[in-house]
Order: C-alpha cells, then structure tokens, then sequence
C-alpha cells in the first residue's frame, strides 16, 4: 500500500506545474516543454480542442435560433455575463454564467471569465500593443502604486520573442509611446480612419491615429505554419474559435504547440484549491487540485509552478493557499496580496456622422477594427488634473442606405438596396487606472462555491481621476471630430461597472520590496521562490494599452528566468 | 437544449394548428413558454408581417415564416413587461382596425392596411388617418414596433436574404479598405 502510495505521488510529480490555460498559461506551458521540462497544465474548466470544439465556428447567421440573441431567460438568470458585448448566441457557450460560479460584489464588478481550455483567449479582441518605457516608468514618475522592478529594455526581447510566434500584424509607426514589435504587415485604415488619421497629424502635436495592431495573421510565416495556422479570413467570427487559426489563441497555437512535444499533460476539470507550501522545505511542493466531476481532491507535485489562472482567479488561489507560515495567503508577507486591483476606464465612446467620401467604401472585413490613437495626455510631461491618460479605438464604416421604417413593396425592395448610405466615425476611451490599495479582493468568510472553494469578494471602484479622464476625453475627442469636419458629434458616458473592460489587474504586484509587493523583477514570489505569477494579476500599473502582449511576454521571460534557476539550482 | 427542442416542437404544432377545422378563433391554438396564442392573434401577426414585407416576385413574410420568428422572439427575448405590453398593445390594434374599418385586419383591403399602418410610421403619407404619438398608447405603437423589427430583421438575417438578396459571406478572405464604390456598380450592372 505504501509502495502504491508513492508510484501515485511519483506519477502525480512533474518538473514543473502550470495553473491555468489561458493567454498566459498557454505561454508558460509551451516556454517550459520547449525548455524539456515536463509539464502538468490545470485547466478548471472542459477541453476544447481547436477546431473540433467550435461548434458554431461554420454557422450562418440564420441557423441561430434567435439570429444572436441571448434568450431572456438567460439574461435574467445571468445578468453580469449579460453585459458582455461578445456574450451572444454564438459564444455564449465559451462564457462562465453567474449562476453557476458565483461571487460577492461588495462594489459592482462584471466578472466577464472563460472557464475552458484555453480560457478568455478565445474570445479576447485581439488587440496587441505594447506598452512603453513612459508605462513602466509611470507609477515612479507619477508616484503612485510602487515601482515597476523593471523597465521597456528588460521586456522588449520578450515582446519580439512572443509576437514572432503569436503572429502580430501592425504598421512601424516609429513612437515612443507604443513601440514598433516584430510585425506582419499592418491592416489598412479606411479613407475615412485615414482622413482623420491625417488631419490629426496635421493638426496637433503627439497625436497619431495608426492602424490597431492585432493578433491576426495577415501573412503567416513558416512559425505559424508549424503551428497548423494559416492565414487570417476576415471573417471577423473570431469569438467562436477559428478553423484557420487566424488569430491567436492558446487553443490554436500554444497548447497545441506544448502537446506536440511530448511534453505537455493536460489536466481538464481540475479546480485548484490551493498551492501546497512544505514549511520545512520553505517552499512550495505543490496544488492540491478538486476535480469538478467527482469532487475529490487530488494533489500534483513539482519544482516549479507558474500562477495563470487569470487575474483575480490567481488572488483566489494565493489567498486560499493558507499554511503556519502564510496564514494570510501565500507569499503575503507584506500585507498587500488582493489589494492595488485596477482595471481600465471605458467609460466613454463617441460618434459622429462623416460627409463626403462617396467615392469610397470598404469591401471583406477587417480583424484588426480599424485605428488606434496611443495615449497623447501626460505622456513627455505632467500636463492635466488627472494622473495619467488613455487611448482610444477610432473605426469608421458605411453600410448600405436602408429605410429603417416602412411597409410594403418599396420598403421591401429597398432593403435589398445596395446604395451607400453616409459614413459614421466612433470612438471609445481605454483609460488607465490608478491602483489604489482600497480597491480590493479578499475571501468571503462564510460563502463557498460547488467545489468548496471560498467565494470572492470584490470591491473595486472607479475614482476621481477616472472621472476627470472620461471629461477629458469627451472634450478631446469631440474638439478633434470637430476639427475635422465631422458633423451631428454625439459623446456618450455610461455607468459600466469596473470588469466589463475585462482588462483586471494587479492584487499580486511585481516591485523591487518584499515590504509592498508580491512578486520581484521575475515575477517569483518574494517570499517563495519557487511560485511565479505572470497573469494580470502581477501588473503594478494598468497602462493604458490592452494587457494580454504583456502577459505573454512578461511569462515567456520569467520562463527563461525560472528554468535558468532550476539548472543553477537556485530553486 | 431540452427547453430548445420543446420550443421547436410547439412552434410546429403553432404552425399545424392553424390548419385543422375545428380550432375555433379565440381558444388558445399554441402554447409557448410564456403565453398561449389564439388563431386570431396569429392571423394578426401573420397578416401584419405580410403587410410589411408583401409576397412579391420574391418570398413575403408568409413564406419565410416570419411571423412564427416574431412570436418566437416575444416569447424566449422579450420581459415579461414587455410580453404584456405586447398583448396589451395587439388587443388595441384589434380595436383600432375594428373602430376604423368594423372588420378584422385580415378582412381588410390593401390600401386599408396601408392607410392604416401609414399612421404608425414617422413619415406618414398624405392619407394618414391620425398623428401617432398623441393618439396612440405607448403600448399600441410598441406592439406595431415590434412586429415591424422583427419581422424586418427576421427577414434580413433570413437564409433567402442572406444568400440572394445581400449575400453574406461566411469567409471574406480579404479586406479592401479603399473600394472604389462604382466598382459595386459595375459589377451590378455587369
């Protein structure tokens, strides 16, 4: 029995353990078997295996039910998920329902999550930026959060090394505040993005209107062909997981990638509980999991073990991961483990209606949704009242001229009219956030899920700074549709809660002091070396740009890092 | 999947029930989800939708079914409230065409309909009856509203529309960001 025992713990011990499938777990597990080492991927959630679990992926749009439409009863039932703008008839199955995973909002939060193989990377929006030196330079500058424990230089290698696999199509636009990356060729702007895109330069100091830079395979190199991926459609239906692999997802690209070295398990249905800290050894030895179909608890072993299970799943597992040393939550020494959440500042969007450009209209789709303005507040200098400043998605479009009332045969006949209608332009504001210990996620004392895992409280807010950022952007974006000739202009604020933009952060922050942070300059916990956290959840500051390149570069180097250690035997 | 299916199976008896004899107007002829439908009030529906999107050279609302897509979407999409609302709103219709024409809707010409749905519009023709928003409820414009976008959105998103009308396509493989739009008309005409 006892020799039975310990074939079990021996089978059940890997060289390194990953938790978590998404954008980031997806890149710790291929980074790792490419270095050799053997690999367990826990994965909370089902399978879904690329292509063969899209079960939508090939659907007109008239072979759903309700031609897109989330049912009431679904919505009433779920009505955080509800929210969601990808959340319809043909993805809802790769969204979590609220019902099902409850959790506590002592402040409202959208806890948007995707509880699969292959998580939110799924359905992410694929934009791919990344941040600068004025980002990780920021919080210092600006003081607020603590410093970052690194700087652009240190992560650049790791940006090109990502997007070179990944496949990231963009424009060199040579800016400082948005760094040009290792790019497939760029999506164009339309006349009218471009219109504007050349207004602005023409008319104000530091402000670039640029093609988005996406996570799409405008032209796949042979990296990508290895992978099985080819070259993007245009099909913009990414959401339900795409047959040709055209933009990337762990699903598509890592995991697949991580399987076909042989040295990848992947472990589906798996609920970590907690991560096992061997107080002798004074480091961790492993998670104890809870298999989400038969209930049991099940321990896994190994060296290594990288934290992906998205950002405030991760404050879950860290907070539960109670022992005689860390009774606060592993690693949390400092106090400081939940707190300093952010998230960003969508708060606002903008439209308006464009003359002229008759002569000109778009033709197929184009994945990368058209311009990005980089952040122009703050950025060289402290210039406003608000901390900070944000970007802004910028897309126009026409469709055809449609009468949207009416009966009869005219009627009828129109709408199959393929005349022009005018051109639109819209914006929407992506601000940064400022980390704030009183924005918070902690453990509910008394409230468990099905798994008896404890529920999570969240309390984050917006604040001032936000406040003033959406005015700011509002007046901004209006002055500049202004200025370029845009008529009947129309700037809306809506009151989302905090989470809808499904860019949280922070709770397990990186920093150069195990007295304020979590995590040091490798994204190892300060106090266990042998834990390394490179989700959302180690981000010291938000930025403004969307986070996932980030994640992917920032686990890519704290791979390098960790399995450098492990041959030193520093670990 | 299981509430899917049931959905489907009444929506196919809604659709035979309304060609047996002996379903008598006013006894409930189809049970969704949330509320039972008579004969009348589907005949209403149905002849509203084909109103709107009239049998032309090409498929009307009858053909398409649109008006099985209408109540399929008030019953499984709409709240409660406005499930009600609805109701409320098809029995002042009722009335409205009574008052107006001492028929059923059914019974009436096409260009009594047409005077008749030109009041609802925001752009009424010259021989509209009354201005709208004063003299109708909120619940009556709602219940004309409705039917009117989904029947039209049944219809553009219908696999006849989409694949003869305006045809969506399903893998564009590409993206012209500067198409030159008498290219369209060109091809139109070519």
């Amino acid at each position: 029995m006892a020799n039975l025992n310990i074939d079990s713990a021996k089978e059940r011990t890997y060289d390194a353990i990953v938790i978590g499938s998404g954008i980031s777990g997806g890149w710790a597990a291929k980074e790792l078997t490419d270095k050799g080492l053997k690999v367990i991927m826990l994965e909370r959630g089902r399978d879904v295996k690329h292509i063969k679990d899209y079960p939508t992926t090939n659907m007109y749009p008239w072979e759903f039910k309700h031609k897109g439409q989330i049912p009431q009863d679904i919505q009433d039932a779920n009505p955080v998920v509800s929210r969601c703008y990808a959340f319809r008839e043909d993805a809802q199955h790769f969204f979590v329902k609220d019902q099902e995973h409850p959790y506590v909002q002592t402040k409202p939060f959208d806890w948007i999550r995707g509880y699969q193989v292959g998580g939110k990377s799924l359905l992410w929006a694929r934009q791919t930026q990344r941040w600068s030196n004025f980002d990780f330079e920021g919080p210092a500058r600006d003081g607020f959060a603590v410093d970052w424990p690194i700087r652009y230089k240190d992560i650049d290698p790791w940006y090109s090394h990502v997007e070179k696999f990944a496949g990231i199509s963009g424009n060199k636009d040579g800016l400082a505040e948005l760094p040009d990356g290792e790019f497939l060729p760029g999506f164009p702007l339309n006349a009218v993005e471009d219109y504007f895109s050349k207004h602005v330069k023409g008319h104000y100091k530091n402000r670039y209107v640029i093609s988005a830079r996406c996570a799409h395979l405008s032209k796949p190199n042979q990296i990508h062909i290895d992978q099985g991926r080819v070259q993007c459609q245009n099909r913009n239906l990414c959401q339900r997981g795409c047959p040709f692999g055209g933009y990337f997802s762990s699903n598509a690209s890592t995991i697949p990638w991580a399987l076909k070295s042989g040295n990848l398990t992947l472990r589906p249905y798996s609920v970590v509980e907690s991560i096992i800290y061997d107080d002798k050894k004074g480091e961790a030895t492993g998670v104890r999991i809870v298999d989400t179909n038969t209930k049991q608890t099940e321990e896994y072993y190994a060296k290594i073990i990288f934290v992906n299970a998205a950002c405030l799943n991760t404050n879950l597992i860290l907070l539960n991961s109670k022992s005689s040393r860390f009774p606060n939550g592993l690693g949390n020494d400092s106090g400081v483990l939940g707190k300093y959440v952010a998230f960003h500042n969508y708060s606002a969007h903008i439209g308006a209606e464009v003359e002229g450009f008759e002569e000109w209209a778009t033709d197929g789709r184009n994945p990368a949704g058209g311009g990005y303005i980089p952040r122009f507040r703050n950025v060289f200098k402290q210039e406003t009242d608000f901390l900070r400043g944000y970007a802004c998605g910028l897309g126009a479009y026409r469709g055809y001229k449609h009468e949207g009332e009416g009966f009869g045969e005219n009627f009828k006949a129109g709408l199959s009219s393929k005349e022009y209608g005018p051109w639109y332009v819209g914006s929407h504001m992506m601000g940064e956030t400022i980390p704030k210990a009183s924005n918070f996620v902690a453990l509910d004392a008394a409230k468990k899920d099905a798994w008896g895992m404890p529920l999570l409280d969240i309390s984050v807010d917006y604040d001032d700074n936000d406040q003033k950022m959406q005015k700011d952007y509002v007046e901004q974006l209006t002055e500049m549709f202004t200025s370029a000739g845009f008529k009947n202009i129309k700037a809306e604020t809506n009151h989302q809660a905090p989470g809808l933009d499904i860019h949280e952060m922070g709770g397990v922050r990186m920093g150069n002091d195990p007295k304020t942070s979590m995590l040091n300059k490798w994204n190892q916990l300060h106090a266990c070396k042998n834990v390394f956290v490179t989700d959302g959840s180690s981000m010291t500051s938000t930025s403004c740009q969307n986070p996932s390149l980030t994640y992917m570069a920032l686990t890519a180097r704290a791979v390098d890092n960790a399995v450098s250690e492990l041959k030193k035997g520093n670990i | 999947m299981d509430r899917r299916s049931a959905i489907r199976n009444l929506a196919f008896v809604m659709g035979s029930a309304a060609l047996l004899p002996y379903c008598t107007p006013g006894k409930p002829t189809a049970h969704f989800t949330h509320f039972d439908v008579n004969l009348d009030q589907q005949n209403l529906v149905a002849d509203l939708a084909e109103t709107i999107i009239p049998k032309t050279t090409s498929p009307g609302a009858r053909d398409l079914e649109l008006d099985k897509f209408v109540w399929l979407m008030v019953d499984d999409c709409a709240k409660k409230d406005e499930q009600e609302a609805f109701f409320k709103g098809l029995g002042e219709f009722n009335d409205l065409v009574k008052k107006s024409y001492n028929k059923n809707f059914s019974d009436c010409t096409k260009d009594e309909k047409a005077t008749l749905l030109n009041t609802f519009e925001k752009k009424p023709s010259q021989k509209n009856l009354t201005p709208t928003d004063e003299k109708y409820s909120k619940e009556l414009r709602g219940f004309y509203g409705t039917v009117h976008w989904l029947t039209v959105f049944g219809y553009t998103e219908s696999k006849y529309f989409m694949t003869r009308e305006i045809v969506w396509e399903l893998v564009p493989g590409r993206y012209n960001a500067y198409f030159p739009v008498k290219n369209l008309k060109a091809a139109k005409n070519g």
